[in-house]
């Protein structure tokens, strides 16, 4: 059955996604909403994957990369589906919908395998370590995407520059909006992800931190998302500097990932 | 039979004569009861709008006298010198006064070419013609097809995706940075009626609140009256400027009144929240290097103009596609005219019903063929001679009636009974 609904689930996120493609030569806002109603439909079955096994009471699916990128993919499809009860951002679907996709397909391969997970890495505190983590991780993502968009938008208001692109994205205000729920929600989100794993960490390695070059690049990530988060509720950081200071933060610290992942060995290792 | 349209509009006729036309012509009797009674009117629909009136319709002879009478219908309602009418109006003939019509409800004989009402008013119109039994079967497929390809110039062209006033560019620039309107408030500072019409402009798209500053301060009062605003002194400007959203500013001051300071400090009180400031007097009232402040968006009289010009020739251009659209429409149209003749009907009508013994013919094949040669033979021919006799009196009277002028309607009313539209809609529609 697991089977059926991921692949329920993968064709609706394809269906939305060409919806979406559609939508936008036809010019037919119909076509994005129904796209938007399927994409709903999705995430609910979406939602049924990560639901299901711990019904059955078997091994936890979130603890591996499939889970997590699953995970990832649940949560900004939430996100998206929320921002759009309250701003007019649905040509977000554009960029989303497909990043949903492919995220989630490379999640299904190996979302119905049973795995054993070594004992340690068993119970609710990794659970609730991998969940918060992810949901923060996912939230800032998004942050980053509508800071992109925002500085687009942006410079074409500035330079009085009005063709077809700038009369597709969403206005300003909306954008900037993404930004500040992205923060607020995402931080105490991700803050809660860290905590879980230190006390975790602490009660099989007996400490509460260990210097890993991951856990220290955790740790700044989630300084940087705090430096972030006080400058705007603050000092006032709206806007432009916002956008640009979380669009560039989020590179920074995609691009040191790449870089420890590649160079460093670790304690903790995301693909075990 | 003829097809007229007789008509004057913004181009053709001064404002008073259009006032004198459209202000007895709003009250009271429609006229369309009196252009009915008229001798030799068949069928009739009425437009008028502010800057036009058109008459269509129907005459079957004696087509100059009826156009002469309805001439001096229109006259005598708006009490008018015959020469001065006479100067400015049009009639179309036939063909021409289709596609006038078509142009009219597709908005490219507008003021503001692409303007949404057009359409509206043209089907209140058409409405109106059907209440009062003013349109019959050759009028509703002109209006028809003229609602038709003003659809299709709507959606298939960008004609009216481009704004082209400023204050319509100012809703639109707003919607932009704040997407909606709503709870947003706007700051007019100055007396002028552009700003005024600008700031009008954003209140019917949702702002909630507007404050008026003026030099003189009764000045203030009396807009902020009008706008159900609030009325405040210049020098209250920078704490104004803390509180809204939206600026416009149209002041006759020599100097800068809003300074790139007032704006840098106001928007630090303000907490960076965007802010849209829209200059358009001349000299300008706001220092321009206001502009180069985070989030404060900065749009002079010159910036608005550049995007009206270019918004103009987007819609010209797409002027251009409508009328290939218009031409192409007229050509259905005329197929569908043209097939008012008594042969090709007769055709047509004979064709269906060979059609349809044929079909009845093969459904019937099983126990047909239990038949002996001769009797399927004779069934056949009993069937033909039915067919024959009773499409006799129609074909005849249709011949008779189309030796009279009046003839193609009843082969219009012939051709919608029998529904023989169907092959020729579906070769326009595709």
């Amino acid at each position: 059955m697991m089977t059926a609904i991921i692949h329920i689930t993968l064709a609706g996120y394809l269906a939305s996604t060409v919806g979406y493609w559609i939508a936008l030569p036809v010019k037919r806002i119909l076509v994005a909403k129904i796209s938007t109603w399927i994409l709903g439909c999705s995430f609910f079955f979406h939602s049924l994957t990560l639901i299901i096994p711990h019904l059955h009471g078997g091994q936890n699916p979130l603890i591996s990369i499939s889970g997590a990128l699953s995970l990832f993919s649940w949560i900004i499809s939430g996100a998206f589906i929320l921002f759009q009860t309250r701003t007019k951002t649905r040509i977000l679907g554009v960029i989303l919908s497909p990043l949903i996709l492919l995220v989630f397909f490379a999640a299904s391969y190996q979302l119905t395998g049973d795995r054993l997970l070594p004992p340690h890495l068993q119970g609710p505190l990794v659970t609730i370590h991998v969940i918060l983590s992810v949901a923060g991780e996912a939230l800032f993502a998004l942050v980053a995407l509508a800071g992109i968009l925002y500085l687009l938008q942006d410079h074409f208001i500035k330079k009085r520059r009005f063709h077809a692109m700038s009369r597709l994205l969403p206005p300003l205000e909306d954008l900037d909006r993404i930004n500040r729920f992205g923060l607020l929600i995402g931080f105490p989100l991700l803050t809660g992800g860290l905590l879980a794993g230190s006390v975790w960490a602490q009660s099989v390695f007996d400490h509460l931190w260990l210097w890993d070059p991951k856990l220290i690049w955790a740790f700044a990530f989630w300084l940087g998302y705090a430096f972030i988060l006080h400058q705007r509720m603050a000092i006032g950081w709206q806007g432009h500097r916002a956008a640009l200071l979380s669009l560039v933060f989020c590179l920074v610290f995609l691009f040191s990932l790449a870089a420890i992942i590649l160079i460093f060995p670790s304690h903790h290792m995301f693909s075990r | 039979m003829d097809i007229i349209l007789l008509g004057l509009n913004h181009k053709t006729a001064p404002l008073d004569i259009r006032e004198n036309l459209s202000a007895p012509c709003g009250e009271g009797r429609h006229p369309l009861h009196d252009i009915r009674e008229i001798d030799g009117v068949q069928e009739a629909f009425f437009l008028s709008t502010c800057n036009r009136i058109e008459v269509l319709f129907r005459v079957d002879r004696d087509t100059e006298e009826v156009i002469s009478r309805v001439k001096e219908f229109l006259r005598q309602k708006g009490a008018l010198p015959a020469e001065e009418l006479h100067r400015c109006i049009y009639v179309f003939f036939n063909e021409q006064a289709v596609r006038h019509l078509f142009r009219v409800a597709a908005s490219l004989d507008s003021m503001v070419i692409g303007e949404p009402q057009i359409l509206g008013q043209v089907k209140e119109a058409y409405r109106e013609a059907v209440e009062l039994h003013g349109a019959g079967i050759i009028l509703n497929k002109i209006i028809h097809y003229a609602l038709r390809t003003a659809k299709r110039v709507r959606t298939e062209t960008k004609i009216a995706s481009h704004a082209v006033s400023v204050g319509y560019i100012a809703v639109e620039l707003a919607k932009k940075i704040f997407g909606t309107l709503a709870k947003k408030s706007v700051l007019l500072v100055g007396a002028g009626e552009m700003a005024e019409l600008a700031a009008r402009h954003l209140m019917e798209n949702g702002t909630t609140r507007i404050v008026i500053a003026n030099r003189t301060f009764e000045n203030a009062v009396q807009i902020a009256d009008r706008l159900k605003g609030e009325a405040a002194r210049l020098q209250d400007l920078e704490r104004h400027l803390q509180n809204t959203d939206i600026v416009i500013t149209s002041t006759g001051a020599a100097n800068y009144i809003i300074s790139k300071q007032m704006v840098a400090s106001a928007l630090f009180r303000r907490r960076n929240r965007l802010l849209f400031l829209i200059d358009i007097a001349v000299p300008r009232d706001i220092d321009p290097e206001a502009a180069s402040l985070d989030n404060v968006y900065l749009y002079n009289i010159d910036d608005l103009q550049d995007i009206v010009d270019e918004n103009r020739v987007m819609r010209q251009r797409e002027a251009e596609r409508a009328e290939d659209i218009i031409t192409r429409e007229l050509c259905a149209y005329m197929e569908w005219f043209n097939t008012l003749e008594a042969v090709p009907t007769i055709a047509s009508l004979k064709d269906k019903t060979d059609l349809i013994i044929r079909h009845e013919w093969e459904r019937s094949a099983s126990w047909l063929q239990t038949l002996p040669d001769d009797d399927r033979h004779r069934i056949k021919a009993l069937l033909a001679a039915v067919v024959n006799k009773i499409l006799h009196d129609p074909f005849v009277g249709l011949k008779e009636k189309t030796a009279d002028q009046n003839g193609k309607a009843y082969i219009a009313v012939m051709r919608e009974l029998f529904n023989l539209e169907e092959k020729s809609s579906e070769k326009s529609s595709e």
